[in-house]
């Protein structure tokens, strides 16, 4: 956790914040959904509480909280009441290892009384060697979620839409691992912190052994991997559950899904999860295939310098700006794959159950080996391809 | 007395996957059974996090907790079981037969605890980052290869047996 009270207490904080952060996205991500849905559709979303009916999520949270609390007879309470709950929890676990930004160096200063630092802080709940192995680790457990849910409600529709979804989730993390494992081929690490180091500068590839700068690129992952950016892309809105893949909750045929029984708080407590996976998502695409943080034609240590003259030589004020800086590049990215992922589940229709597993078994795990074979042969070609 | 963190850890962890893992075979309800052993997977995954094996760890975590359990939580819940199972575990018979299997399975693990050499130096799963991932690799791909191709062998089998099962009972809606 750290060596002395100052880190400690600056990494506890920084974990609530994270977690905090992710649960705070979500009434901004319902808003956006809703007016996004009504700006696509021709309709009107909420836009009477409030400035742009912003407010009308307050007034959501308090009905959300207020609502009867509901058990029904035939439920099994412990698998009832805990399926919501394990819901939050893998998306919050993998967003905890995010890399959003450089990190926060601290020069040595004075407090109470007494020399603290000089200290390195990472935009990152917690930094992990091995983050992809973790954050799939954890996110594969999401699907116990769904199936306590489903069995725990003792609905036949609950039931079911939990047995889809399940079944739906470990078919796509086939052809998720394996174009992650591409993307590690590719950058020959787990680290993600060092995936977006990779990522830095222009456009640069060694083919036989001669180095080529395309120097209007910059060196992001999408261009060394389209194909498993294809790939990647659709397994995550498989895996979140979301159109055109929301074949757990079809309505024609399911009533909700594995959600039917739940009202309220627990229910939130389930799109909470459903967010959280959605950004969890974003962060990685935007990790592995656009640069991270990178700002394409800027560099680190340019920001840091005009850090610098801004702040008046104070390296660790700079630090901070410097993140600030390059954190919004981040998110800047990330909600842009985020409203990606509302574009597309208002535009497109809904598979069909047998086209879905056909895609998934036969179209895109295929496709996946294929482009890990494709990277590692190019790249055994290519040897010495320093990104 | 002084005890660190990650002591404190490893006794958590280690009660929790105990405790989980006599939940496996204790429970009446087979759900219950099964997401009992997802917490031992889980545990078990810890516990190697505590070793400093994070690789092995995680794919434990993937592989076992995310995959191969949730195909047997999904089976059991499809199939009410509790007749079946409640009537396959009474009896006289039964609790004798339970009684020789706690016996041999005890006498295995004690014999297989006492012929091993406790506190082995030598950790190729150990370490951080992808230097370690490499060492488990060439491990298995070089010391442990028959075994490792054996294994593959065997899960094909059990593809194919399960292809035949459902085919000549007249498919999955029998």
């Amino acid at each position: 956790m750290g060596r002395d009270t100052f880190e400690i207490t600056v990494n506890v904080v920084k974990m609530l914040v994270v977690f905090l952060m992710m649960v705070q996205m979500v009434p901004i991500l319902v808003w956006l959904e809703r007016r996004g849905s009504a700006f696509i559709q021709h309709r009107f979303g909420p836009n009477r509480v409030g400035p742009l009916g912003l407010t009308q999520l307050l007034a959501d949270a308090v009905k959300f909280i207020c609502k009867e609390e509901f058990l029904p007879q035939k439920a099994v309470a412990l698998l009832y009441y805990g399926a919501p709950v394990v819901a939050l929890v893998p998306a919050a676990l993998a967003l905890a290892s995010i890399p959003f930004s450089t990190p926060v160096e601290v020069s040595p200063f004075e407090m109470l009384g007494q020399a603290w630092g000089p200290y390195t802080f990472y935009i990152q709940g917690f930094h992990m060697n091995v983050g992809i192995i973790y954050i799939l680790g954890v996110s594969s457990l999401g699907a116990y979620s769904l199936l306590m849910a489903g069995w725990g409600s003792s609905n036949k529709y609950s039931l079911m839409g939990a047995l889809r979804a399940s079944a739906q989730m470990i078919s796509y993390e086939l052809a998720l691992g394996l174009a992650i494992v591409a993307v590690v081929l590719l950058y020959g690490t787990f680290d993600l912190a060092e995936m977006v180091s990779a990522q830095k500068g222009p456009l640069t590839f060694h083919m036989f052994s001669r180095e080529y700068v395309v120097s209007v690129l910059p060196n992001w992952g999408i261009f060394f991997q389209p194909l498993g950016f294809v790939l990647f892309f659709t397994s995550v809105f498989a895996e979140s559950n979301r159109l055109p893949f929301d074949l757990a909750e079809s309505e024609g045929e399911l009533v909700a899904g594995f959600h039917t029984e739940y009202g309220g708080f627990k229910m939130l407590l389930f799109f909470m999860g459903e967010y959280g996976h959605m950004m969890v998502s974003s962060s990685l695409l935007a990790i592995f295939y656009f640069g991270g943080h990178h700002i394409p034609f800027l560099t680190e240590a340019s920001v840091h310098d005009w850090a610098l003259s801004l702040a008046g030589q104070e390296t660790t004020v700079a630090s901070i700006i410097t993140s600030l800086v390059f954190l919004a590049s981040f998110l800047v990215k990330v909600a842009l794959f985020l409203w990606f992922f509302i574009w597309v589940r208002w535009t497109l229709p809904r598979f069909r159950y047998d086209h879905l597993m056909d895609l998934g078994w036969k179209t895109m795990l295929p496709w996946s080996i294929f482009n890990i074979i494709l990277t590692a042969v190019i790249l055994f070609l290519a040897q010495g391809l320093v990104l | 007395m002084m005890i660190n963190s990650a002591e404190v850890l490893f006794y958590i962890l280690g009660l929790m996957t105990l405790i989980a893992g006599v939940g496996v075979v204790a429970m009446q309800n087979p759900i219950y059974s099964a997401l009992c052993l997802v917490m031992t997977m889980i545990g078990i995954s810890g516990l190697f996090f505590t070793l400093e094996a994070y690789f092995v760890a995680g794919v434990q975590l993937i592989v076992y907790a995310g995959a191969v359990t949730v195909l047997f939580v999904m089976v059991v819940m499809l199939f009410d079981l509790r007749k079946e199972v409640s009537s396959a575990l009474g009896g006289g018979i039964n609790t004798a037969a339970k009684a020789v299997g706690v016996g041999i399975i005890l006498g295995l693990i004690l014999s297989a605890i006492s012929l091993s050499k406790l506190g082995t130096s030598t950790m190729p799963l150990k370490g951080l980052g992808a230097s370690s991932i490499k060492e488990v690799a060439v491990q298995l791909f070089t010391k442990y290869i028959f075994g490792f191709e054996i294994i593959s062998v065997l899960l094909l089998l059990v593809v194919v047996g399960a292809v035949g099962l459902a085919r000549s009972r007249g498919g999955t809606h029998a």
